[in-house]
């Protein structure tokens, strides 16, 4: 079982906007495709799903090329909606239809996903009285509700490979955590998953790989866990009831912000944090907080992406 | 292209059919084809003067003043059952006088006949007065029977007979042949026939265009206005979505015809039930046109159902191409310029056909694709082409339509995610170079990958 993209290649023009992306996914999990607006994330999905031709590079599934026939793919585009006039069960029956579902099944996956996404509303209205209800339209319902129907278009044939292209946005809170329920249910099943998004926090919630890109180039590509590792545990949190900066300063230790008697410090690593500590003490002063910890998957992004748009 | 390509056009035809049908307009708009259908036959049985005459008059007395060399027959007024008692007094009144003697009786008609030599023809003009019984129907109809008296008057004072008459009348239908033909019974129609079956088809091809056209735009854009062009491309390829779309198309166009030829053919068999009937010798006479010398016959149907057929696709396939360029419904207005650009060209070549006589020109825009579509058909059955020549026509046509078709198809997959203004034709042609250049790259690749 596994997913790899080699060599991912596309030019529009002369210009290049993905340039020789590879990435394997070997275990069932979330990966993660970051990227700043324009750095080739939607196009290089595209071309992974064979919407849009590749100047370059293999997309396989389980040693094979990917195809419709060759693996069950549910994808959430980020360009997405749905016919505005015509009934949500019949968009849902058609997707399931042209999924291969059948009439009967199809029936029973999207009551329980109705009943999953809290969608029964729309999807099974209850008869008031003797008038008779008419079913729900798409453009009857709120963006936040579309989005719902969305996902279940991508999960009725319950697929193996599922792309969720910004899954998250545009969603209120208590949709997103809805939302996040499901993919950690995914995950659980054992689904291979590609999530693309801008929310860092969102995806170190989920993913255990990843790869950044930058301008069409990959600018940063591993293991989560291992990256974070790489760069050690660089990021110290300070917090006192009084003002620390000549002691930090002292010690040479960098400020990102400061806010009160509170700082965002770097530090070269761990030796240099344990001296700011021991000194610290040493003066006798209170710390209400000391936290030493790995930098953030937002802090990696921000760096890596500011290292190419610098270099360029 | 690979069989996958085509999975799921049975689905995407059914939920295009199903969706397009429980529209209410569709359904109303259907209702109402049929419903004038279904009048058809009463209507022009109506408007045709069936009902023109009054089966009891209120005229008394008829003042005829008769200003041609041919006298009068009464009798054959009298002979009307309606006008069996008329009273006819012959005068030789001016204006003044006849409409002196027409106002002061309430129930009296007038009626001059005169000759005009020159011009060849004779005038009845029947006068009455507008305060008194008699309505207009009832004039027109005293004037109709008139006519018919004066006609069998002319008759008897020349001493012609009725067989005599009908002889002089006779219409000469004038065919040229080639001697095979001639044996064959397919020797070429007149003129006015050739233009009446070159107008009657060209016109239903331009509606059958027109629609698709408007049907194919529609179905183009729909994936891309609504924004759910990604999501399905998961599920099924851009080529059997075109194709899917386009075969509903295809049954709206044709239900829309069959449901008004069903009107047609059921007021047809009631009406004639009612006993109301409408001569088609009255439409052949009135066109100046003699449709049994066409060539039809039941093998004609079916060629007649082929040649729409690949009309409507090569049509389909041109509005596919131009369609798919469309983000948005006003860029349609653009590319229906292109489509309106083949029918207009098609159907003026096809009304102006006729006049051109020679064979090298029928034969030439019988071949010619797109001119092809609206003249090929009435070209066979007119005579103006033979077999040979007309499946050569159909062939090519069909090559046409299914270039075309592919072509629809990869500029659709093409721009399904292009956004922004329609491009120019050279820009498409340099897009689907490069899409195929990296087609065959990707091809290459896949196969050294596996």
């Amino acid at each position: 079982m596994g997913f790899s993209v080699t060599d991912l290649y596309k030019k529009y023009g002369e210009k290049v906007v993905v340039d020789h992306l590879s990435f394997e996914i070997n275990e069932p999990g979330v990966y993660a495709l970051l990227g700043t607006n324009g750095a080739g994330k939607t196009t290089s999905i595209r071309m992974i799903l064979n919407m849009l031709s590749k100047d370059g590079g293999t997309v396989r599934w389980n040693g094979g090329p990917l195809t419709l026939q060759t693996c069950n793919i549910g994808y959430l585009a980020e360009e997405r909606g749905l016919y505005p006039k015509n009934t949500l069960m019949d968009q849902l029956m058609y997707f399931a239809a042209l999924r291969g579902v059948s009439h009967d099944e199809a029936k029973k996956r999207i009551r329980y996903w109705a009943e999953r996404l809290d969608a029964t509303e729309y999807l099974f209205p209850k008869q008031e009285g003797k008038k008779p209800v008419k079913p729900k339209k798409a453009d009857q319902l709120s963006k936040g509700n579309q989005q719902k129907i969305q996902l279940m278009l991508a999960l009725l044939s319950d697929p193996e490979l599922l792309i969720l292209d910004e899954p998250l946005s545009g969603l209120d809170p208590v949709n997103t955590d809805l939302f996040k329920g499901i993919i950690h249910e995914e995950i659980e099943k054992g689904k291979y998953l590609i999530m693309s998004s801008h929310q860092m926090a969102t995806i170190e919630e989920f993913c255990t790989d990843l790869t950044i890109l930058s301008r069409s180039k990959t600018v940063l590509q591993g293991n989560l866990a291992e990256i974070k590792k790489s760069y050690g545990r660089i990021n110290l949190f300070l917090k006192a009831e009084q003002d620390l900066r000549r002691f930090i300063d002292g010690a040479g230790v960098t400020v990102l912000s400061s806010v009160g008697y509170s700082y965002q410090c770097r530090v070269t690593g761990e030796e240099q944090a344990n001296a700011l500590l021991h000194t610290l003490v040493s003066q006798g002063i209170t710390l209400i907080a000391f936290e030493l910890r790995e930098p953030s998957l937002h802090e990696i992004f921000v760096e890596k992406v500011g290292e190419t748009h610098e270099e360029a | 292209m690979k069989k996958h390509e085509m999975q799921n056009v049975g689905t995407v035809f059914r939920y295009t059919v199903q969706q397009h049908y429980k529209t209410k307009s569709v359904v109303i708009f259907l209702v109402i084809l049929f419903v004038l259908a279904m009048l058809s036959f009463p209507m022009i049985y109506f408007f045709n003067g069936q009902d023109k005459e009054v089966t009891e008059t209120q005229i008394t007395t008829l003042y005829l003043r008769n200003e041609a060399d041919i006298p009068m027959d009464a009798s054959e007024i009298l002979a009307d059952s309606r006008y069996s008692a008329l009273k006819i007094e012959n005068v030789t009144d001016d204006d003044d006088a006849m409409k002196q003697r027409v106002l002061s009786e309430k129930t009296a008609a007038g009626a001059v006949i005169s000759l005009n030599a020159e011009q060849m023809h004779f005038s009845i003009r029947t006068v009455y007065g507008q305060n008194g019984d008699i309505e207009n129907k009832d004039a027109r109809t005293l004037n109709r029977v008139l006519e018919k008296a004066l006609h069998q008057s002319v008759l008897k004072t020349l001493s012609v007979t009725e067989a005599q008459e009908a002889t002089i009348r006779s219409s000469v239908v004038s065919q040229v042949a080639k001697t095979a033909d001639y044996l064959n019974g397919t020797e070429e129609t007149g003129t006015d026939t050739h233009v009446f079956a070159n107008l009657f088809y060209c016109y239903l091809i331009m509606i059958v265009c027109s629609l698709s056209m408007g049907y194919v735009f529609q179905q183009c854009m729909d994936e891309k206005v609504s924004k759910l062009v990604e999501s399905l491309l998961v599920s099924v390829s851009p080529t059997a979505l075109l194709a899917g779309k386009c075969l509903a198309v295809m049954l709206f166009v044709f239900g829309g015809l069959g449901i008004i030829a069903l009107g047609i053919v059921l007021s047809y068999f009631i009406s004639k039930s009612l006993g109301i009937t409408v001569s088609a010798d009255l439409l052949q006479s009135f066109l100046h046109i003699n449709l049994t010398s066409l060539h039809l016959s039941p093998k004609t149907v079916i060629l007649f159902i082929v040649c729409l057929i690949l009309a409507f696709s090569i049509c389909m396939g041109l509005a596919g191409a131009a369609g798919s360029c469309c983000s948005k419904t006003e860029d349609t207005q653009q590319a229906s310029l292109v489509v309106m650009m083949f029918i207009m060209i098609g159907y003026l070549t096809g009304a102006f056909a006729p006049m051109f006589e020679r064979d090298s020109v029928n034969i030439l825009f019988s071949l010619f694709p797109l001119t092809s579509v609206f003249t090929a058909f009435p070209n066979y059955v007119c005579g103006k082409i033979g077999l040979p020549v007309f499946v050569l026509a159909l062939v090519l046509q069909a090559i046409t339509a299914a270039l075309l078709a592919r072509l629809a198809g990869r500029i659709y997959r093409m721009m399904m995610f292009y956004r922004g203004a329609v491009p120019k034709p050279a820009q498409i042609i340099k897009m689907l170079r490069e899409e195929k250049e990296a087609a065959k790259q990707a091809g290459k690749e896949d196969s050294h990958g596996a």
